[in-house]
């Protein structure tokens, strides 16, 4: 009992759609879905539903319209833009018991996936059949498929393949006013607009995606992986553009540097040279001759840029072990000071090592240490300063450096986010990048679907434009618990 | 703030000012597809995207076009540099190819129409410029109005300017054609063809890639029927029909007359229309808002519905 | 309420989540107050902005099964087990878990004799039918034990509490592997009655601390102490931790899992026919995540099986967790089915798990389950066998 009567309603009402243990509304349960994996506070969750069929989302939206009460959809809270944190007390819809894999099509090349299936147990269910799905972000051991949709994630093996957007085919999504509609299709061109592209990454505001129609890929039957080493990091910089102008897209192009390379040895003991400025970790897939031929190119260019070093993985576990040490290099990150802010900002790749070189200097400027690691093919920068948050006034400076160093993404021509998202956290940036008719055309957008705003409000788009009024979601106080 | 698009580009600016914030107005590329989910009345005012190539960055792999240049122009410029895009050349311009978003038939090899729009600036029926996307090929800032875009008819917008991903072409691409090999087995061997095509009885492959991976799967492919070189793409009747891929199996069951499928995609080439298709109704709905939402007088474009093709 | 945590340990956790996945409640539930990131939360508002203690946090403590399978996961190294561990004995303090029932059944897991008395009377109860099976007891507990026999004293193998009185044919299939590695073999019996897991696992840790002293002085120093219970060899090699004394530290270093002593000494055992059973190896959590040495059970055990089979959950925990199949038998049932799943896709003729509290589960849900040290000791007694037609004197390949 919440001792407000209204709650206490919706709860029971909730519940009585659902199942009562389904329907959770005490202390414990809302603190922790205040949260996502963000460094974002100040959300607060209302009752939390775990629903288990589309029809049950269905009911969950029809009371929500009915009352007049946000929803806020979420998957495994992984996301690092607040995209999933809850403002002003809305119903909380976790995705996670809705996580069967539906149907596999090896004929259509599809997965029908309901939206908490794990992006990784998917790949696994595929393995046997030849067949992966291709987004991979490094959180994809337990990261949704809903969530990667809600975010259209990205990972190190999109830079052939594109990320989520290009992979998914049908979503079927229960719409804020409760109706349930099938985006796309399985067809080559589909009816209407694209609204199954417009979907994906909306990041929760446009419905929730109930099932989920994905395109496996077939495993190549060949990767070569190479790393190179250098003695700049501008060089594996340019290693990259040049590797891209020559017309050669590897499967992934991934740079780490000096810092960080250090912290991943010390971590995992994967292989890297740790007296390298940067490394350059590339895979190539496909047949035997291409990636014979991708590879050899990429060695070539790399030593024409001063590569220091230029290794091929020799088989398998070498390679499982040099990516090991990629997707965990920020865990090693972890484990040198407790706090770490991840940036999240793309720019065009020809100009990757002139930002590079401003984000160090940032940094440097605010006391900050500062380490790279990047999807470096898409021109995908991941800066992270790394701190300790009991030192005081520390948290100011890592705002400060970080907007600096989006000024310096977007006056490079880039853009705000690859993956991440805008959530909560780069709102106050839109305008940098938007005119007010830009942002007005996509409110506009959004209240196709979302007419009233209802579904996760306060997200995305900035302040002043219509379904972004947070000043009062924000002022939902918190309760007795947490 | 940044100044506006408008005074940005005095091209787009006079583009804009062309389409105005009052009465009907359609746009006019190659005229290649200008029955397709209905026509303007005769009598629309009329405007045409500017054209040229603004900025070709063939080492980022993107290109910045205005609206009006034609899918010829572009793919001239692109191939001299080894490059391409998704975009079918039909005659047509680029802001055509993509208001329609009909996918290429090689688009197995060169990827779909709505996955190479990264950036588009549109005039909006008040008739201001407006900008979606972004110039990097990896982007999720903000809600995705270039997706919105293709296939829209220019129902929503009218195209200025765009900036698409481009792609290195294969280094070798190698026709064969076969009267008695199983296009679905074909399709299954080949890892990323550039097109598997079907008549019924005729299969057509196009394998792309490095020589001897061609050559290798030339003799793959082999187990599934006699192989002899082709020599080109196949005429390709008129009308489209968009099926499931699996659904090409039972082909026969549709009046399609003659017909080639493009085995993988689903998409089937074919004499006869295509039965008109059902959106779904709660889908259908949020068009109509984004239309009322985009467009409230409905001055774009009159008389065009992406959901009635 | 202060939970006596390590603020150190606490801050650690950067709420990433790349838990989630490997926590066998979570898996089941979705439910984030089921999780590693969101117990570790818990504990934050509990001790650092003094949220109450209620029903639904205690809950949460309470649900967590200790496997640690979230600690090989964590980018940040948050010592997740130490916390729960210490967190539940704070609980057990304050009268909010663990009600005195309980705390006194844990009690008698110290007194053999008692014990071996309580299982002879529920293993005629089950002759007569009386015992529910959703009890989770080995399907048939033993009437009657064998007698320890002591062979030598190269190393002691320690035999524990509820595992000698209902499993201690392993202890002896574990006495007879060692010995035909050549070790003089003495069964540590009721001089070291119990080793206080179960007891750390629901907050009791004095009670675990004076069996650890206990432990300490009956057994002579400089011994190898060969474990074959995976949860008691991870909890006496954390003595040096728990007691922090340097005579709990020296202990600590002599503890070893059966397996993590034969794969070094492999070649002195016989070389065998291997049996024809396709295995699966289920890594018991505290062998995994805790002691990290599962590889060792693959060495010791591909000589004498004909194909090992690895489950394809990353090792997710089979919802055993010492006493936790019984007092959350509902939850452990469904981490179960998760893990019965894996095994049937695996589709191998039997399980084997090195430890009680898994074999008993897993059995419990209808598995075939063997210890390791079961599967190797019957390679070798065929071997033994009297009658066996003469056979090719046959050379292993390699071994680890």
């Amino acid at each position: 009992m919440s001792g407000d009567p209204a709650v206490d309603d919706l709860v029971a009402a909730l519940g009585e759609a659902l199942a009562p243990d389904r329907v959770r509304h005490d202390g414990a349960e809302r603190a922790l879905l205040s949260r996502d994996a963000s460094v974002f506070e100040g959300g607060v969750a209302g009752p939390v539903c775990f629903p288990v069929s589309t029809s049950e989302v269905q009911a969950i939206m029809r009371i929500a319209a009915a009352g007049g009460h946000n929803v806020v959809p979420r998957g495994a809270g992984t996301g690092l833009a607040g995209g999933a944190i809850p403002l002003g007390a809305p119903i909380v819809v976790s995705t996670t018991r809705m996580n069967r894999i539906l149907d596999v099509d090896v004929d259509d090349r599809i997965a029908w996936v309901e939206p908490g299936v794990v992006n990784l147990d998917l790949s696994r269910h595929l393995g046997p059949l030849g067949f992966h799905f291709a987004p991979d972000p490094s959180s994809q051991q337990v990261c949704t498929i809903g969530g990667n949709v809600a975010n259209n994630s990205g990972g190190p093996h999109c830079l052939a393949e594109g990320v989520t957007n290009a992979h998914v085919r049908a979503i079927e999504v229960v719409l804020p006013d409760g109706e349930v509609a099938m985006l796309g299709g399985l067809d080559a061109e589909p009816l209407g607009y694209d609204l199954r592209g417009v979907f994906v990454g909306g990041e929760g505001t446009l419905g929730i995606a109930t099932r989920i129609a994905v395109t496996i890929t077939p495993n190549p039957p060949a990767v070569r992986t190479l790393l190179l080493s250098f003695a700049e990091v501008v060089d594996a910089a340019n290693t990259v553009s040049a590797v891209i102008a020559a017309g050669c897209v590897p499967a992934a192009m991934e740079v780490m540097d000096q810092r960080i390379t250090v912290a991943v040895e010390r971590y995992v003991g994967a292989g890297y040279p740790t007296d390298a400025a940067a490394v350059l970790l590339a895979e190539v897939d496909g047949l035997a001759h291409g990636v014979d031929h991708d590879a050899e190119t990429i060695a070539t260019i790399g030593r024409a840029n001063g590569a220091t070093d230029v290794r091929l993985a020799a088989n398998d576990d070498e390679r499982a072990l040099l990516w090991k040490g990629r997707k965990t290099a920020f865990g090693a990150i972890a484990q040198i000071a407790p706090d770490y802010y991840l940036h999240d900002t793309v720019v065009p790749r020809s100009k990757l090592a002139d930002v590079l070189e401003q984000v160090y200097a940032i940094a440097d400027r605010h006391e900050l240490l500062v380490m790279n690691v990047f999807h470096a093919g898409d021109g995908n920068l991941h800066p992270l300063l790394i701190f300790d948050a009991r030192e005081p006034g520390v948290l100011e400076r890592v705002h400060l450096a970080g907007a600096e160093i989006i000024t310096a993404s977007l006056d490079a021509g880039g853009v705000l986010s690859g993956e991440h998202g805008i959530g909560v956290e780069k709102q106050q940036y839109m305008d940098r990048l938007f005119t007010d008719d830009d942002l007005d055309h996509q409110d506009r957008l959004r209240r196709a679907f979302d007419p009233t705003c209802r579904a996760n409000p306060g997200k995305v788009l900035p302040v002043g434009h219509s379904c972004a009024d947070i000043q009062s979601l924000r002022a939902v106080p918190t309760g007795v618990w947490g | 703030m940044a100044a506006t698009l408008a005074s940005a580009d005095p091209v787009l600016a006079d583009f804009a000012e062309q389409v105005g914030a009052e009465g009907p107005v359609a746009v006019e590329g190659g005229r290649t597809r200008w029955l397709v989910g209905g026509a303007p009345p005769p009598d629309v005012r009329t405007v045409r995207a500017p054209a040229g190539i603004v900025e070709y960055a063939p080492e980022e792999m993107t290109v910045r076009v205005r609206a009006g240049t034609t899918v010829a122009e572009l793919d001239a410029e692109l191939s001299s540099r080894g490059q391409r895009t998704p975009l079918p050349d039909r005659g047509g311009t680029v802001g055509g190819a993509l208001a329609v978003g009909e996918n290429h038939p090689g688009l197995l090899g060169r990827g779909r129409v709505r996955s190479s729009l990264l950036q588009v600036r549109y005039v909006s029926a008040d008739g201001v410029l407006v900008n979606g996307g972004g110039p990097t090929v990896k982007n999720v800032t903000g809600f995705d109005l270039p997706r919105l875009m293709v296939g829209s008819l220019g129902t929503l917008g009218l195209l200025a300017e765009v900036i698409l991903r481009t792609e290195p072409n294969p280094a070798v691409s190698q026709w064969v054609v076969s009267d008695d090999a199983d296009p679905f087995a074909v399709r299954h061997v080949l890892l990323r063809p550039g097109a598997v095509l079907w008549d019924g009885g005729r299969t057509w492959a196009l394998l792309e890639g490095q020589a001897d991976d061609v050559a290798s799967e030339r003799a793959a492919i082999a187990v599934h029927g006699t192989f002899t070189d082709g020599d080109g793409w196949p005429e390709l009747p008129p009308h489209r029909w968009s099926l499931t891929p699996s659904g090409l199996r039972d082909i026969g069951a549709h009046a399609t007359g003659r017909f080639v499928a493009v085995v993988g995609a689903g998409l089937v080439f074919a004499a006869e229309p295509q039965p008109s298709r059902i959106l779904d109704p709660a889908a259908r709905t949020v068009g109509e808002r984004l239309k009322r939402n985009f467009d409230p007088d409905g001055r774009l474009n009159p008389g065009r519905d992406p959901a009635a093709r | 309420m202060d939970l006596g945590l390590a603020s150190d340990d606490l801050d650690k956790c950067v709420q990433c989540g790349l838990c989630l996945s490997s926590c066998p409640t979570y898996r089941v539930t979705g439910d984030e107050t089921m999780s590693p990131r969101g117990r570790i939360a818990l504990m934050r508002h509990v001790q650092h902005r003094g949220a109450p203690l209620t029903a639904e946090v205690v809950d949460a403590f309470e649900t967590c099964i200790q496997c640690r399978g979230c600690e090989p996961a964590c980018p940040s190294s948050v010592p997740y087990g130490h916390l729960i561990e210490q967190t539940r004995s704070v609980l057990v303090a304050s009268g909010a878990s663990t009600p005195w029932w309980q705390r006194l059944a844990f009690r008698q897991l110290a007194r053999p004799r008692l014990l071996r008395a309580g299982t002879t009377v529920l293993a005629l109860a089950q002759r007569a039918h009386l015992v529910p099976q959703r009890l989770g007891l080995p399907a048939r507990l033993p009437l009657r034990r064998d007698p320890h026999v002591v062979s030598g004293r190269d190393v002691y193998l320690f035999t524990g509490c509820v595992m000698d009185a209902w499993q201690r044919d392993v202890h002896h299939a574990a006495a007879r592997v060692l010995e035909a590695a050549g070790c003089g073999v003495t069964p540590t019996g009721d001089a070291a009655p119990c080793c206080g897991a179960l007891q750390a696992h629901a907050g009791l840790l004095d009670e675990t601390r004076r069996l650890a002293r206990r432990m300490i002085e009956q057994l002579e120093p400089d011994v190898p102490i060969v474990v074959d219970s995976a949860g008691c060899g991870a909890a006496m090699k954390d003595y040096g931790r728990l007691l922090d004394t340097d005579e709990g530290r020296a202990f600590a270093e002599r503890v070893v899992d059966v397996h993590e002593f034969l794969a070094p000494i492999l070649d002195r055992l016989p070389t065998v026919d291997p049996l024809d059973l396709r295995v699966a190896v289920q890594d018991p959590c505290h062998l995994r995540h805790v002691q990290r040495v599962h590889g060792a059970t693959r060495t010791v055990l591909a000589p004498f099986v004909r194909e090992l089979v690895e489950l394809d959950d990353d090792g997710l925990c089979c919802g055993a967790g010492g006493a936790y199949s019984v007092l959350h038998p509902a939850l452990a049932g469904t981490v179960r089915s998760r893990k019965l799943a894996a095994i049937t896709r695996a589709s191998a003729d039997v399980v084997a798990s090195a430890n009680p509290g898994c074999t008993m589960h897993l059995a419990a849900g209808g598995c075939a389950t063997l210890h390791p040290i079961e599967l190797i000791d019957r390679a070798l007694s065929e071997e033994r066998a009297p009658g066996r037609p003469p056979r090719r004197s046959r050379r292993r390949s390699s071994r680890g």
